[in-house]
């Protein structure tokens, strides 16, 4: 199927409204933070290669969590194998404003450093969790049920709930 | 702490996030739209020339063997390379065969299943090209002279020499087995020098059947 300039724009256009999704999955799964341009440039790639194959009778979030987790985890386990192996970064695809969103609350540095302990499945889970998806769409993006979804959630509250209590 | 209490800071942070992130369009038209290489698509190239590598090859030792039919001292070892070549191309051809059913807006354990499965199959190829190698260049060292200059080996070297080297070959694949999987991480510095010798030791195909593991943990868990 040819591309034409329209569904270019039409990525781009969603693209745009769900760049965060991009930049979350990018940050939380490159040990190394020079990595995380290669690895954003890596999921953009794959959603634009794959855009034609995108069935419009999903939510495009749920298809690019699917793209960007998949793409993520692939990386982070070629990353973990070659770990001595640090890639120069490069212009980031997504930047952020001066007035960036970093944020000063510390239980919520203390949260992402305790994700970046979790595999990288959990790892998944949580993200999709505390971006506020529902149990049936975060079992949609991974491919398990729902009451799998909802154990596993309840075992990672117990966890983080211990190791928060460890940070303390 | 708990969790929910800082899903609204996670989620009040992401409405920041929004506001000021944006997209670097200059970069994105310029490298990532125009070129979209992906990983799976550089090792779908990659699986291609090895293909393409691999059927002259296999045209050529079968035009080898017919020609020296008669003479079982060039047909052997030219048979036991084209059975090389073509397990090498018979991966090769699973692989791609898997990589095309490839579709990465699957489910992540679905998808994250498929890929360690094809990436034990990478795995596998490797480690059939390392192991072979120390056995497999006296049959090419035979064939190659034959083949290419008309030059008998059996009449210029010794036979207790080729046969010396045969046998030295299959010593040499326990004792390279023994030594990567005892000092795979000591030895050089090189990124891919400790890649050959972890997949020489079988320790990344440990790795990835171990991730299928807990894949398949992670899907039935719970359910």
């Amino acid at each position: 199927m040819t591309t034409t300039p329209t569904r270019q724009d039409q990525f781009l256009k969603l693209l745009d409204e769900h760049k965060k999704i991009v930049y979350k999955v990018a940050s939380s799964y490159c040990r190394n933070p020079a990595d995380r341009p290669d690895l954003e440039q890596e999921i953009v790639a794959q959603l634009w290669r794959s855009f034609d194959r995108y069935d419009e009778a999903y939510r495009f979030s749920t298809w690019m969590y699917r793209i960007a987790l998949n793409v993520a985890i692939s990386f982070y386990r070629t990353e973990t194998r070659r770990s001595r192996d640090t890639v120069a970064a490069g212009d980031s695809l997504l930047e952020i404003a001066a007035e960036g969103p970093e944020e000063p609350d510390e239980n919520l540095q203390v949260l992402r450093e305790l994700i970046a302990k979790l595999d990288e499945l959990d790892r998944a889970l949580v993200i999709l969790y505390l971006d506020g998806n529902r149990y049936d769409t975060i079992a949609e993006i991974l491919g398990i049920s729902e009451t799998n979804v909802g154990t596993k959630i309840g075992r990672i509250k117990q966890k983080l709930r211990r190791d928060f209590a460890r940070t303390a | 702490m708990e969790l929910d209490d800082l899903k609204q800071s996670w989620q009040e942070a992401d409405r920041k996030l929004d506001a000021g992130l944006r997209l670097n369009t200059v970069r994105l038209y310029v490298t990532t739209l125009k070129k979209a290489e992906t990983s799976l698509r550089r090792l779908s190239w990659f699986l291609w020339l090895d293909l393409l590598i691999d059927i002259p090859l296999v045209v050529l030792l079968g035009s080898f063997i017919a020609d020296h039919i008669a003479e079982p001292r060039f047909v052997l070892p030219a048979v036991l390379l084209d059975l090389f070549v073509i397990a090498l191309m018979g991966l090769g051809i699973r692989q791609l065969v898997a990589l095309g059913e490839t579709d990465p807006g699957e489910p992540v354990v679905t998808l994250q299943k498929r890929m360690e499965s094809l990436r034990i199959e990478r795995l596998r190829a490797v480690k059939l090209t390392l192991l072979a190698s120390p056995l497999i260049w006296i049959p090419m060292l035979i064939v190659g002279l034959k083949g290419f200059l008309g030059v008998d080996a059996y009449a210029i070297f010794d036979h207790t020499w080729l046969a010396a080297n045969v046998i030295l070959g299959l010593a040499v694949i326990p004792l390279a087995v023994w030594i990567s999987r005892r000092y795979a991480d000591r030895m050089g510095r090189s990124p891919l020098v400790q890649r050959i010798m972890r997949d020489l030791a079988g320790a990344n195909l440990n790795a990835a059947q171990n991730f299928l593991g807990t894949l398949a943990r992670f899907e039935e868990e719970g359910a």
